[in-house]
């Protein structure tokens, strides 16, 4: 009994933050739109009993998800997301692993310091950081203005807006997710570890190649999966630094939401996107698992 | 243990003066800022020679296995290997190879891999690398686990994965710092005469680092009593046993009396006089060092009941009788009351 009640609050925890409102979204999503409030038919009326719910099932269809493959805005806006995540995690786990491993290569004095310079950033809202990218990287931003000054241009050059700015904003908001799990994975590593690759022959660089890049191996993966996932869905980022020439899922969505009023079609690219990110999700899930199994 | 030394009567190189030594430390130095660790030693060491270092931690001798190892270097002096100055050689160059305290067995990777990890970096073919692999298996009788990871075998199975991977290079010297400090007592005890046994196996001159000075006595055919960063002592087993050149080796090696006494030598032996009223001790001159006299446990008699006979030696206050394995008549003695 006692296990049951331990066991049901994060399963209640799941229902009722995850899979409530996913049934919602996919119930939208079969919808058709309307103009009216909520801006979808047909409702769900459990006050009409069985008839009413009989009468919801005959309304549903999949047409939403038929328009998604019959405009090709969809696919390619998944592909661009796809390659932006996947490009945008690479950056920012060949920028984060020197600084984790820079930080475990520190006096042990010295890596609490560290370790809060790398969370500090969270103090500030999200949205706000990203703001100030744009003051950054505009026009009259600060490195035009640093780059002016010094005199290595003499026209001040367009990053604001472009994909550039997209990999800056991603790497830098997201570059503590990667830096961590890699952190952790390599100040367990035993340096004695690296002592007897050399003493058996390797050198510094074999041996980093050899004992300390496998043994970060989980550290990558989990870093790279926390990168890599909310990536994939990102709003904020490409819509206030990417301009209207990036092509992002979560942007779309958010035009389809807002802009469109079309929630059916929007709560079915949430939908896709979902499947899409479960590929991702398991195998994340995988990793962690067996290297709990590697540990214990 | 002298079982041990009957069985190579022979073998003592350092007494043999056209010998030349394998390893020789010339005025060593080592110093950590102010921390001097090594302090100006000078000490050979020779072929096939199985050599103890025995002191307790912070004494240095850990710091001189890295030196030999190439992790440390001398801060003044010279140390050579087989005549080579090694001091510019980096740990990935020199024919030593060490066993680590935490035996350092890279848990990516299979016994088997483990074991070849050192020989794929010499870039051998690889029958040779199988072959030799395979011989090291069977050396540490290893060969079951070839494909488990560290992780799915015992503490005493890895000790042997990672003596057969520091070995299987085939270095003219092995440094084993600690190798048995992680095992249980009787797995101990197993490992010291497989040591042993791999040692004489296999011809290489080993360098042992160890606090535990059984251990020392047991598989060394030297040993060397270390102390903030000096040599106390260097000599064979029996030698630093019965004839110990200090107190702090005496007391350091095994259990000890001290007895502390006036001596005066007459003719060849050597009478003490311990105690006002009490009859003197007459001994050999190879136990007594000054005026402090040490006896081993091992070497006293007890007796609960007077004898009828002989004098006793020394009276005491009879307080636990304790096996010394397999010598069973130890006793402590403490310092004795005369009215006792």
């Amino acid at each position: 009994m006692r296990r049951f009640i331990l066991i049901s609050v994060p399963y209640a925890w799941l229902l009722a933050l995850f899979l409530v409102p996913f049934a919602i979204v996919i119930k939208i999503s079969l919808s058709d739109t309307v103009i009216a409030i909520p801006p979808y038919a047909p409702t769900l009326d459990l006050a009409g009993g069985w008839a009413g719910i009989v009468e919801f099932f005959q309304g549903v269809d999949f047409e939403t998800f038929e328009f998604l493959t019959s405009d090709d805005l969809y696919w390619k806006a998944y592909l661009s997301s796809l390659k932006i995540a996947v490009i945008a995690t690479a950056i920012t786990l060949a920028v984060g692993y020197p600084i984790a491993y820079g930080m475990t290569r520190v006096a042990p004095e010295w890596r609490p310091t560290l370790l809060m310079l790398v969370i500090l950033p969270f103090w500030t809202s999200f949205l706000i950081r990203v703001y100030a990218w744009m003051g950054i990287l505009g026009q009259d931003g600060l490195i035009n203005q640093a780059l002016l000054w010094l005199g290595v241009i003499d026209q001040p050059l367009t990053i604001l807006n472009t994909p550039t700015a997209v990999y800056i904003g991603i790497v830098y908001t997201y570059l503590p997710f990667m830096i961590l799990p890699i952190y952790s994975a390599l100040e367990k590593l035993d340096d004695s570890l690296l002592e007897a690759a050399e003493d058996l022959g390797c050198s510094r660089f074999t041996a980093f190649w050899l004992v300390t890049w496998p043994l970060s191996r989980n550290g990558i993966i989990a870093g790279s999966f926390l990168v890599f996932i909310p990536t994939l869905g990102e709003f904020v980022i490409p819509s206030l630094l990417g301009g209207s020439k990036t092509l992002m899922i979560g942007k779309v969505l958010w035009e389809e939401f807002f802009s469109n009023r079309d929630w059916p079609v929007a709560s079915a690219v949430a939908v896709i996107l979902l499947l899409i990110l479960i590929i991702p999700i398991i195998l994340f899930q995988r990793n962690e698992q067996k290297q709990r199994e590697a540990e214990g | 243990m002298a079982q041990v030394a009957a069985q190579k009567p022979v073998f003592a190189p350092w007494d043999d003066p056209k010998q030349a030594p394998l390893i020789q430390f010339k005025n060593v130095t080592k110093r950590f800022g102010d921390f001097v660790a090594i302090d100006d030693m000078t000490i050979d060491i020779y072929e096939r020679e199985f050599f103890a270092l025995l002191g307790p931690s912070g004494c240095g001798k850990t710091t001189m296995m890295r030196m030999l190892a190439g992790f440390e270097r001398p801060t003044e002096g010279q140390i050579l290997l087989g005549g080579q100055d090694i001091d510019a050689i980096p740990p990935n160059k020199r024919s030593v190879n060490m066993m680590f305290q935490s035996y350092a067995l890279f848990p990516h990777l299979s016994v088997w891999e483990n074991i070849a990890f050192g020989l794929k970096r010499q870039k051998l073919p690889k029958e040779q690398i199988d072959e030799r692999v395979n011989e090291m298996l069977r050396l540490t009788r290893l060969s079951k686990f070839a494909k488990r990871k560290p992780h799915q075998i015992s503490g005493g199975q890895r000790q042997r994965v990672a003596l057969a991977r520091s070995l299987a290079r085939a270095p003219k010297l092995l440094l084993l710092d600690e190798p048995l400090g992680a095992l249980d007592k009787k797995l101990r005890q197993e490992t010291q005469f497989e040591l042993m046994d791999i040692q004489e196996k296999t011809g290489t001159t080993f360098v042992i680092v160890t606090h535990d000075q059984e251990e020392a006595m047991t598989v060394a055919s030297r040993v060397a009593v270390m102390d903030e960063g000096v040599m106390v002592q260097v000599d064979t087993p029996a030698k630093i046993y019965e004839a110990p050149n200090s107190v702090y080796v005496a007391d350091f090696i095994g259990d000890v009396n001290i007895i502390e006494g006036r001596a005066k030598q007459i003719s060849d032996q050597v009478n003490i006089a311990w105690a006002e009223g009490q009859p003197s001790i007459f001994k050999g001159p190879f136990w007594i060092s000054h005026i402090l006299a040490t006896y081993r446990p091992t070497m006293s008699g007890c007796h609960q009941v007077k004898p009828s006979r002989r004098r006793p030696l020394i009276r005491g206050v009879y307080r636990a009788e304790i096996s010394l394995g397999k010598t069973k008549c130890g006793c402590h003695s403490r310092q004795p009351l005369a009215s006792a």
